[in-house]
């Protein structure tokens, strides 16, 4: 399972280290951590500590399987600049 | 119990081994050694800058009036000093429990619970218990709180903080039935960031719950302002309403901010910046204000962010400076991330302890498992186990964790108490080539624990083999070594090997600190509850009770708990082995009752005191009661397989089973099966002596079996082969031999049974029954009457109605025609409660003295009677003649000794033949 989870405001290098397991790309506004989660209590075990560094979670979704890695990511940061022009 | 002549014997085992003899403690739940343990009980102190905000104070007296009080928000939300502040402003009494993730097991929860409504000034009765199980709590001892809050005139304000930590939903379902049962009694407020799993719309319907949410706790415009002028900050409304949007009223944030400002040159300019800025709010602050602080209180934020509670000694162990008191007192009063408990005791604020451990990750990467153990190695100094055994596996540092675990003399943790779970839990994370004689010895415990005898065997071998040599070894480590010894000893039937195990205990002991034995009770406890397990086994009755008088007599802590059941139920043991139905019952129902206060999983734990039960009714006909019994004591599926020594298989235990299994088949009249539920009394491997008791019972049935079948002469060879040291085969081999008309060997067996004073009617009234039917064969039907009454009188204070039922249709004849003859046998009827559809049972117009076995036939005719059948009827489906049918109704009717079909067909029921 691949996920992706929108953390509201930039995320210092200090906190996105939190996440090593995560890919993460800082946009306007909002930061998006990404990347493969193992099962339910991982994606658990995320939420929990997104909360317990006082994160606020804006958006999570599950994100359709691709093989290709690099492709993936560049998707991200096509999307997310067309949310933040959204905004 | 110990009885007068014991006492010296008692009193040299426990002097020898430590206990002090001081009086019982009351049942503790104090999980022993945390010094911070009381931290957890205090209502958190107010800083300085706290603002009490009166919407919320009055949306929180709401909550006297409902049961439920949920406040609920994000980490920094300012919940915890919220209900804290208005806290200080009941009337009524006021237990706190700040939840840790240790509290993830109903027992351990509960015992914690239970000792916050103390400490809160609750006065629980002492009857209440607690449980003795870190993984479960009796349903009992939740009735018993419920009624007694539900009882008080003022009800107790139970807040239990950081709830999110607890994510059990068995524990969740358990305070929701307090919380119903408790009534008006009991006022719950729960603070937690995450939602709880109550069946909260059920409050809600009924209006009975109080709600503080996110939204709610978020500052206003107004209180922002309030709060940043305690801080010395005096902003216009606009500039407020910016802070305010940026941090979205966020507590925690608004104070990191004023924090940081106030140490900016130009606060108002500082602030404008921040609220421009993109960052995530609590991060970027606690960086600013980190960042403005000395580099040692930097350093020491970050080190210190390892801990949970500390003292400034420890955080200069971490550090190695020694400012922290200094450092920790600046920050305490300037309000950031410190929180003071109480002691010199204090906490970082649970968001900021995780921000600063991603920083620490990545300023320092690995020191993390430094200072892991650099704390464990204070801790175990400090004498704080607990914590030092978390540290030790949060560093990895498995060698230093096993000799911390054994140094302390705390190996018995692994077998019993509420730590039992949390430690085994622990040291499974333990890699399988930690070298080191400790770590052998948790492996071997912890395969002891799991009733794994050969793995703990061989482990015990490998921690032998290390080099270094024995004597080289601390002394705790030599002890532990010893009770594990025991142990294996115990499992494996080996009473030879425990005592040399123990007397090493002994010449050890005197080189441990009177207050290390004393700091471990479930120590000694748990060494002479195995050495009296295996001294029962193997039959050396009296040094058995000695040792498990003395267990019994531990000082009483949830870890002791179960050990006293234990031992409790053994006692009971012994006695019905000695034959003394009634004193065994008591002290059955005694260790019952020590497993219910203590919330003691049934079985296995209780299970020997159900064994005795089970024998006892069996012994006194009570046959349905028996087999209730017998099944209580049989493990239940899904029981939790955690460790605790009362859950290896023990051999006493095992065969105990198989004996009163065989002897309630028995008494049905089950005789094969009987036979077969013996094969487990004498286990062919895996103990090394055999028991004589587990023999002797065993042979007992099966001799009995014989004679049902009408071999008396294989029953009597079986019985003789050892009929000197058990009077219960003297007495039955004597009984044989009379069948075999052999009266001169009879009474030849009698005398020499070795019948002592210490032997119960159980055994005494089966011999005078044997003298009464010599007497009777020989004729002299005076004396054998004689020795009937006497048989009688002695059975009838126990209830003891079995060998009278087993002797035969003799002493029916001896004693006369029916009731009102002889009032002092009509005891001897079986107690039959109430039949199946409830009602009180007809009472039987005769007793049930004596059946002779129905013949097959017999039974086929009695079967068909009881379906009202005609006599043409009986003899049409049997394929037999009318006078047949008559033939066997008369011996019916004799062996029943009734003289119609009615009164056949009831007796038969009686009787449960039919």
């Amino acid at each position: 399972m691949r996920y992706e989870i929108r953390i509201e405001g930039h995320m210092s290098r200090m906190l996105t280290e939190a996440f090593p397991e995560l890919d993460h790309v800082v946009m306007s506004h909002q930061t998006v951590l990404f990347g493969p989660v193992v099962d339910e209590a991982h994606l658990y075990g995320l939420l929990a500590r997104c909360q317990s560094l006082g994160l606020h979670v804006v958006e999570m979704r599950r994100m359709p399987e691709r093989g290709d890695e690099t492709h993936e990511t560049g998707t991200h940061e096509t999307r997310g600049r067309g949310d933040a022009a959204g905004s | 119990m110990a009885r007068p002549e014991r006492t010296v014997a008692v009193n040299t085992v426990t002097d020898t081994l430590g206990d002090d003899g001081r009086e019982r403690s009351a049942p503790g739940v104090d999980p022993a050694g945390d010094p911070f343990l009381h931290t957890r009980f205090v209502v958190p102190a107010r800083p300085a800058t706290f603002l009490r905000r009166r919407r919320l104070v009055g949306h929180l007296n709401q909550a006297l009036s409902t049961s439920l009080t949920l406040v609920d928000g994000p980490a920094g939300a300012g919940k915890t000093l919220l209900v804290a502040d208005w806290a200080t402003t009941l009337r009524g009494p006021v237990a706190w429990l700040t939840a840790e993730g240790t509290d993830r097991t109903p027992g351990v929860f509960w015992a914690y619970v239970l000792q916050a409504l103390r400490f809160g000034g609750t006065g629980l009765p002492p009857g209440i218990g607690g449980p003795a199980d870190a993984g479960r709590v009796d349903h009992t001892l939740l009735v018993r709180l419920a009624e007694h809050l539900s009882e008080r005139d003022r009800p107790v304000t139970l807040v239990l903080d950081e709830f999110e930590r607890v994510r059990s939903g068995e524990i969740a379902d358990q305070v929701q039935f307090v919380l119903q049962h408790a009534g008006p009694g009991l006022r719950l407020v729960l603070v937690t960031r995450t939602e709880p799993l109550l069946p909260l719309h059920r409050y809600r319907a009924a209006g009975d719950i109080t709600e503080i949410r996110g939204a709610e706790l978020a500052f206003a415009d107004d209180e922002a302002a309030a709060l940043l002028a305690a801080h010395g900050l005096h902003l216009a409304a606009p500039g407020v309403r910016a802070l305010v949007e940026r941090t979205q009223g966020w507590a925690a944030g608004l104070r990191l901010c004023a924090l940081a400002a106030q140490q900016s040159p130009d606060p108002e300019a500082y602030l404008k910046e921040f609220e421009a800025g993109q960052s995530t709010v609590a991060d970027f602050l606690l960086a600013e204000v980190l960042k403005s602080r000395p580099a040692e209180t930097q350093d020491l934020l970050l080190r210190s962010s390892v801990l949970t509670r500390f003292r400034p000694e420890l955080v200069n162990a971490l550090t190695g400076r020694d400012d922290a008191e200094t450092l920790l007192g600046e920050l305490h009063r300037d309000n950031a991330f410190v929180a003071h408990l109480g002691h010199s005791c204090y906490r970082l604020h649970p968001l900021f302890a995780e921000i600063l451990r991603a920083h620490l990750r990545v300023r320092f990467p690995g020191l993390e498992g430094e200072l892991h153990r650099r704390a464990a190695h204070w801790l175990s100094r400090s004498g704080s186990l607990a914590e030092a055994l978390e540290h030790g596996a949060a560093a990895g540092d498995w060698e230093f964790t096993a000799r911390a675990l054994v140094d302390g003399l705390a190996i018995g943790q692994l077998f019993t108490g509420l730590r039992s779970d949390g430690l085994a839990r622990l040291f499974s994370g333990m890699p399988p080539g930690t070298p080191g004689r400790c770590a052998h010895l948790v492996r071997a415990a912890l395969a002891l624990s799991r009733g794994d005898v050969d793995g703990g065997l061989a482990r015990l071998r490998r921690a032998e083999e290390e080099p270094g040599g024995e004597e080289r070894e601390s002394v705790p480590a030599r002890l532990s070594h010893v009770l594990l010894r025991v142990l294996a000893a115990r499992m494996t039937g080996a009473p030879a090997a425990a005592e040399r195990a123990v007397r090493t205990a002994r010449e050890l002991r005197r080189s441990v600190p009177d207050e290390q034995l004393d700091g471990h009770p479930e120590f000694t406890a748990l060494l002479l509850t195995n050495l009296g397990a295996v001294r029962l086994w193997a039959g050396h009755a009296e040094e058995a009770r000695t040792a498990l008088t003395a267990a019994a007599g531990c000082p009483g802590t949830a870890a002791t708990a179960p050990l006293r059941q234990e031992c409790l139920g053994y006692l009971a043991w012994a006695d019905l082995l000695d034959g003394w139905l009634n004193r065994a019952e008591r002290q059955a129902r005694a260790a019952l009752a020590e497993a219910e206060r203590f919330s003691l999983a049934p079985p296995p734990h209780a299970s020997t005191a159900w064994l005795v039960l089970a024998a006892v009714a069996t012994d006194r006909s009570e046959l349905d009661v028996a087999q209730a019994h017998l099944d209580r004591s049989t493990v239940r599926r899904g029981a939790p397989a955690g460790a605790c020594g009362g859950r290896a298989p023990d051999p006493v235990t095992t065969a105990a089973q198989a004996v009163v299994r065989a002897r309630l088949l028995l008494a049905r009249g089950h005789l094969r099966a009987a036979l077969v539920a013996l094969d487990a009394a004498v286990p062919a491997t895996g103990v090394t002596v055999p028991s004589p008791w587990a023999e002797d019972c065993a042979a007992l049935v099966t001799a009995a079996v014989h004679l049902a079948e009408g071999r008396p002469g294989t029953a009597a060879k079986a019985l003789e082969a050892a009929a000197e040291r058990s009077p219960a085969r003297a007495v039955a081999a004597a009984r044989a031999r009379l069948e075999l008309g052999e009266h001169e060997e009879a009474s030849r067996l009698l005398d020499a049974a070795p019948l002592r004073a210490h032997h119960g009617p159980a055994l005494t009234v089966r011999a005078t029954l044997v003298r009464a039917r010599a007497a009777d064969l020989r004729g002299d039907t005076a004396a054998a009457r004689r020795l009937l009454a006497r048989a009688l009188l002695d059975a009838r204070r126990e209830r003891l109605r079995r060998p009278f039922l087993e002797a035969g249709p003799w002493v029916r004849r001896l004693l006369g025609p029916g009731p009102g003859h002889d009032p002092s046998w009509d005891w001897l009827s079986p107690r039959t409660d109430a039949d199946a559809h409830g009602r009180p049972a007809e009472p039987s117009p005769y007793p049930a003295v004596v059946v002779e076995r129905l013949s097959g036939r017999e039974r086929d005719v009695l079967e068909r009677l009881a379906q009202m059948m005609s006599t043409e009827e009986i003899a049409a489906d049997l394929y037999v003649s009318v006078n047949t049918v008559k033939t066997h109704l008369k011996s019916v009717y004799r062996k029943l000794s009734v003289n119609r079909r009615g009164d056949a067909v009831r007796r038969a029921r009686e009787l449960r033949l039919l």
